[in-house]
């Protein structure tokens, strides 16, 4: 993005602590799972402003990109500097650093992403990606996770070198592309405190504040069931959906690596091809050189060989290695709603009796 | 000189053998062409005296006599060749003399032809001289023309003074090439011709009798053989005598394989030796160089044995091994050191030890065999000649049993099992009676010690088997089993040839053994699937047959023919080997017949596999023959079906019926096909079918309606089908068990309570993944090995034990206890599908 040089500028550079967690206010983590819930199916993003504070990276505030991006790249950037400004003038945080970005099912290792945080990475060292899964949090809970591309990663796609040695040599596998960092929500005190007055709320108190009338509707039905009180989400036995949409995107994922499976096999051979053709030519060249000795004739000039047999370039191994981490990603969110399920299901099973 | 041997010098111009060269020495120099009248006479005379050889000549003499009266006027090579350009330059010179260019011109070119021609003779001979004499005056004659054309007014017509211009090229530079006969010509033109004329008048005038050397049949051969005999009445009897036996032996030992050897000589001379031969081991001796003389004759055109010649060789070695029974203390064998070069003296055995003769009998059976195979492949099998020529096999099978019996006496392993091999591949296919009607056959024809007839043809095979298992090589060892299995495939003892399939573990190996034998084994493989079929047991008949009918190449597979080649795929090297290849017509399965059984078993059991995916995508994958189903759909897209008329279309039509419940109907169009007569009880086995198609109608039905009752009266369902209610009870319980439908039986009504079940999408998707899983690992491990291919016998059984694990595992564990023994059963089909696609390599 042309504004990250703007940004970085603007970047208030002090100590060099590289950060371990992320605080997002609650505000930041309503308007994330607002934007991301109405634009549902489609994959919207937004930008992250705030401070790192000792390691710790405050996010205060966010706003949200325009979803029309076949425009042009310059239109977003635009918005964004826009709103930037418009927010330095009302006196907000317009210290960008990082971005947020909608997906379902967990589905969100591609290029682009990659790409788009490697960016933002190079031109702010300290931004983070929060990946808000609306699926997910349909389930229950709020699904949240700030991940940042590990220096390794960064180091081989400057180099945009993907080979399995250059791997094998970065130690990079697909569980560290990424590196997940803690998430903390942080109240306001002023919130904290109205959230107290909402719990010890009954009929009799009147809330006034204009933008809570529909908290009050809902609170004015029955009087044990409070604004706050928990929701139960969380004990939906409707579990086949959820397991048979992982598995419909694990396969089509799996199909997608068998396919890459094949291109490396192809390789391989070609590899193995070319090699074969090459021994053989040299040994050709052996056997000649040997009886041209023997009839006493200088040997042949050496040429080039590597030169003539040009074994072909391995394919980036990066795809691969996204799907990978994508098939991984499936596998955890299975294993981990299988967990609870199965607790839930025990459960129910009890109640039956 | 005698017109013989004139003719005889011009036809063995390129033999010189020293055969002639002592007749010509022993002829008296006062014969005169008026001998030659009383040739015939002389040669009958000399076929009295040679009656002595030995009845085997008898017949091949008399025979031919009549042939000999008339003469045969026949001019050797040299001369026609010469005649023709003669008259070519005769005619030329006339030309010219006319001044008729356009003539002359054509008649050149005709003397240059023949020229071309006679190469050989003239490399001999050299440039005939009239023809240089003819050229040499062609020159000036041309250059006189040419001039007289420009001084004269009156000019050539157009054409004519071309030809005239050509031939001046053409002359000149034809001259060049026999510049210094030319030149010797012009030295002495007068001499040079007289000297041609003196030289050449004897030959090219006189008609000459001479052998036709070019000719291949037989009666031409012994016709000139007799032409032979009446000289040899002066001179032979002296000339090859007992003293000079060896000598004459050696002589055309040395003189085989050679060039210009001409074997027809050969033969003769030696068919003359066998007959003053009079010791035993004389008559070994010669009999062995007779009869690869007989196999040294050039094959034809037809690209095989002629068939006299076949019986010739038959002849003597039947012979041959008579004196070798006869005298025991005579032994033909390998390796025994070459005798000596002063082998001229007749050896008899010395106080008991044997004397051993170098020559090999088991080449000259094998030689004799394959000869006979490669006549049956080319002669046209629907002809009488190839049941005529089919008929000779018993004298060929008593040949080798009776060469069989001569190696036991001798223990020579190697040779008997080469031999009993033989006998072996030409009874294996054969049924019951064939084989008991040829055993009597050769025994009436052997002698009691050698052949006795033999009752039972199953004890026959399996004792030849076992002796081969016991003591020979393993290529042997393997098609022996091969033949065993499909003898008892044959005989509808099907357990007893699969367990014999499955206990060697041929199916294993096959894939590395050499053509002819993964043929042989493909040929035991379909008659096994035809035994299963006869016996009624569909499944394995299908799975058997599977693999052969199901590529399409069936003819290949099996060598009984060539299939259309596609793009061009073979090359002619590749479709001679195929050809060769071939079995004889009358070893061949019919192709037809296999086709109907393999569709017929097919539809069998893919209706009710497809009633049973019914509508189910995952399902409708598994197919169990492709090509059925190929046909099955192409029948079903045609919008008008007409009433069947072939095979195909019989099975088709019952395949719809049988899927849409209609079995009477279906029967009715699997009784129709006719072929079903070609197999053996085939009444038993239409009403086998007919009992199958009722049980595999009912099975079709029940997966097809399931899911529209809710429960089924079995009295019911045995009325619909017309089965016994027992058989319809087992059919459902086997159908419940086997969990092909969610059911069970209510035994105190009777009835069948069918449940609804489909399984959840998860489930579902369940399934399909751990398919997914399994390819993926499948993948992953593929590309380890090649990796590291050191490692590639490691990881090679995880994915299939993952596979069944991850989509068998409900089935595999209900199938523990009860069905242990059916275990067995599967891995057995499992096991036969797993035939050759060899073929072509």
């Amino acid at each position: 993005m042309p504004s990250n040089k703007e940004l970085s500028a603007a970047l208030d550079i002090e100590g060099s602590v590289p950060i371990h967690s992320v605080q997002l206010d609650a505000m930041v983590v309503l308007k994330i799972v607002k934007h991301c819930r109405e634009s549902i199916p489609a994959t919207v993003t937004g930008q992250l402003m705030g401070l790192d504070v000792n390691g710790v990276l405050e996010v205060t505030h966010s706003f949200p990109m325009p979803k029309n991006n076949q425009d042009s790249e310059d239109d977003a950037s635009n918005y964004q500097v826009q709103m930037m400004r418009c927010l330095r003038e009302v006196n907000v945080d317009d210290n960008s650093v990082g971005w947020y970005q909608s997906t379902n099912m967990g589905n969100f290792m591609n290029q682009s992403l990659i790409e788009h945080q490697f960016e933002f990475q190079q031109a702010l060292s300290k931004s983070v990606l929060i990946i808000h899964d609306v699926a997910r949090s349909s389930m229950g809970n709020i699904n949240l996770r700030a991940l940042r591309l590990t220096p390794a990663f960064m180091q081989l796609y400057k180099e945009k070198k993907f080979s399995t040695e250059a791997l094998t040599k970065a130690k990079l596998t697909f569980s560290n592309i990424f590196e997940e960092l803690p998430i903390t929500i942080r109240n306001t005190a002023l919130l904290t405190a109205l959230l107290y007055e909402l719990e010890t709320a009954d009929e009799s108190v009147e809330v006034s504040t204009s933008h809570l009338t529909t908290y009050k509707s809902t609170a004015s039905t029955p009087a044990s069931k409070s604004v706050l009180a928990p929701s139960f989400d969380v004990l939906d036995l409707s579990l086949d959906p959820y397991v048979a949409k992982n598995l419909e995107n694990l396969m089509d994922t799996i199909d997608d690596h068998h396919q890459e499976q094949g291109n490396y096999a192809y390789w391989q051979r070609s590899v193995e091809r070319e090699n074969k053709k090459k021994a053989a030519y040299l040994l050709n060249r052996k056997t000649e050189n040997a009886r041209r000795a023997q009839s006493g004739q200088a040997p042949l000039a050496n040429e080039d060989v590597d030169a003539m047999f040009k074994v072909p370039v391995e394919p980036s191994r990066l795809d691969h290695l996204l799907i990978s981490g994508q098939i991984d990603n499936y596998c955890k969110q299975i294993n981990e709603f299988a967990g609870p399920t199965l607790g839930k299901l025990f459960a129910v099973g009890e109640l039956q009796k | 000189m005698s017109r013989f041997f004139r003719a005889g010098e011009s036809d063995s111009d390129e033999t010189e053998s020293d055969y002639s060269d002592e007749l010509t020495h022993s002829e008296s120099e006062d014969h005169s062409d008026s001998d030659s009248d009383g040739s015939s006479s002389d040669d009958d005379d000399a076929a009295k005296k040679t009656g002595g050889r030995g009845r085997l000549f008898e017949g091949s003499f008399s025979d031919s006599d009549s042939e000999d009266d008339t003469v045969r006027v026949v001019r050797s090579a040299k001369d026609k060749r010469f005649e023709e350009i003669e008259q070519a330059v005769s005619s030329m010179i006339n030309g010219q003399k006319i001044n008729d260019w356009v003539s002359a011109q054509n008649e050149f070119d005709r003397a240059n032809k023949g020229l071309q021609k006679a190469a050989g003779i003239i490399a001999q001979t050299g440039v005939p001289k009239f023809y240089v004499r003819a050229v040499a005056d062609l020159e000036k004659t041309i250059q006189a023309a040419l001039e007289k054309e420009k001084s004269s007014t009156k000019k050539m017509n157009a054409s004519n003074a071309k030809a005239l211009n050509s031939m001046k090229q053409k002359v000149k530079k034809n001259n060049r090439l026999y510049e210094k006969e030319i030149q010797e010509y012009e030295k002495n033109p007068e001499s040079y011709v007289d000297e041609e004329v003196v030289e050449e008048k004897p030959k090219v005038k006189k008609p000459k009798k001479v052998v036709v050397s070019d000719s291949e049949d037989n009666s031409d051969a012994e016709a000139a053989d007799d032409g032979f005999t009446p000289v040899g009445a002066g001179g032979k009897a002296v000339e090859l005598n007992q003293e000079n036996i060896y000598k004459k032996l050696k002589e055309i030992s040395d003189a085989r394989g050679k060039k210009n050897t001409n074997r027809e000589d050969q033969a003769r001379i030696l068919e003359r030796l066998l007959a003053v031969a009079n010791s035993p081991y004389q008559k070994i001796r010669v009999l062995l160089a007779l009869i690869s003389a007989q196999f040294d004759f050039p094959i034809g055109a037809s690209g095989y044995m002629t068939i006299p010649l076949w019986k010739h060789a038959d002849k003597y070695l039947n012979l041959l091994l008579t004196i070798l029974e006869a005298s025991p203390e005579y032994i033909v064998k390998e390796d025994v050191p070459e005798e000596d070069e002063e082998t001229d003296k007749d050896r008899v055995p010395q106080n008991g030890e044997p004397v051993y003769i170098q020559g090999s009998l088991v080449a000259f059976i094998d030689r004799l065999d394959d000869e006979f195979t490669k006549s049956l492949q080319n002669i046209d099998p629907h002809t009488t000649d190839y049941v005529d020529r089919l008929k000779d096999e018993v004298g060929l099978y008593s040949v080798i049993v009776r060469s069989q019996a001569y190696f036991t006496r001798l223990h020579l392993t190697d040779s008997i099992s080469r031999t009993t091999m033989r006998r072996l591949e030409h009874l294996y296919f054969k049924p019951d009676v064939v084989i008991v009607a040829v055993e009597n056959a050769t025994a009436a024809l052997l002698p009691a010690s050698i052949a006795r007839p033999n009752q039972d043809s199953s004890a026959l095979i399996h004792d030849l088997c076992v002796f081969l298992y016991k003591n020979a090589t393993s290529l042997l060892r393997t098609r022996a089993m091969l033949c065993h299995i499909y003898h008892h495939a044959l005989h509808n003892r099907f357990f007893v040839a699969r367990d014999m399939l499955l206990m060697s573990h041929l199916q294993e190996t096959i894939h590395q053994a050499d053509v002819t034998t993964q043929i042989l084994h493909n040929r035991a493989m379909i008659q096994l699937g035809l035994c299963a079929f006869r016996e009624g047991m569909i499944k394995e008949a299908q799975t058997c047959l599977q693999d052969i009918s199901g590529t399409g190449r069936v003819k290949e597979l099996l060598a009984q023919g060539l299939s259309l080649q596609r793009y061009g795929a073979a090359t002619p090297e590749q479709e001679k080997l195929e050809r060769q290849r071939q079995l004889p017509f009358h070893m061949h399965i019919n192709l037809e017949l296999l086709e109907c059984v393999y569709l017929t078993s097919s539809m069998l059991l893919e209706i009710p596999n497809m009633a049973q995916a019914g509508s189910n995508p995952d399902g409708r994958k598994k197919v169990i023959s492709k090509p059925f189903r190929r046909m099955l759909d192409y029948n079903s897209r045609q919008v008008f079906t007409g009433p069947p008329e072939n095979t195909r279309d019989h099975i088709m039509g019952a395949a719809k019926a049988l899927s849409n419940g209609e079995w009477q109907r279906s029967v009715e169009l699997i009784n129709a096909i006719k072929i079903w007569e070609l197999m053996p009880e085939a009444l038993k086995i239409k009403e086998m079918l007919g009992r199958k198609i009722q049980e595999e109608a009912l099975r079709t039905y029940l997966f097809a309606n399931a899911s529209h009752y809710s429960s089924v009266s079995l009295d019911q369902l045995a009325k619909m089908f017309d089965l016994p209610l027992a058989s319809v009870i087992s059919i459902v319980s086997k159908m419940v068990w086997n969990e092909e439908l969610s059911a069970s039986i209510d035994q105190v009504s009777n009835v069948v309570v069918l449940h609804h079940v489909q399984p959840s999408k998860v489930q579902s998707l369940a399934l399909a993944f751990a398919e997914k899983a399994a390819g993926f690992v499948e993948g992953n491990e593929k590309l380890l090995e090649l990796k590291t291919p050191q490692q590639a016998e490691r990881p090679k059984k995880g994915p299939n034990a993952n596979k069944e694990q991850a989509t068998g595992k409900q089935q595999q564990q209900r199938t523990m206890g009860p069905r242990g023994s059916r275990g067995g059963r599967n891995q057995f089909n499992n096991g036969l599908g797993n035939s050759v696609r060899g073929g072509r390599k």
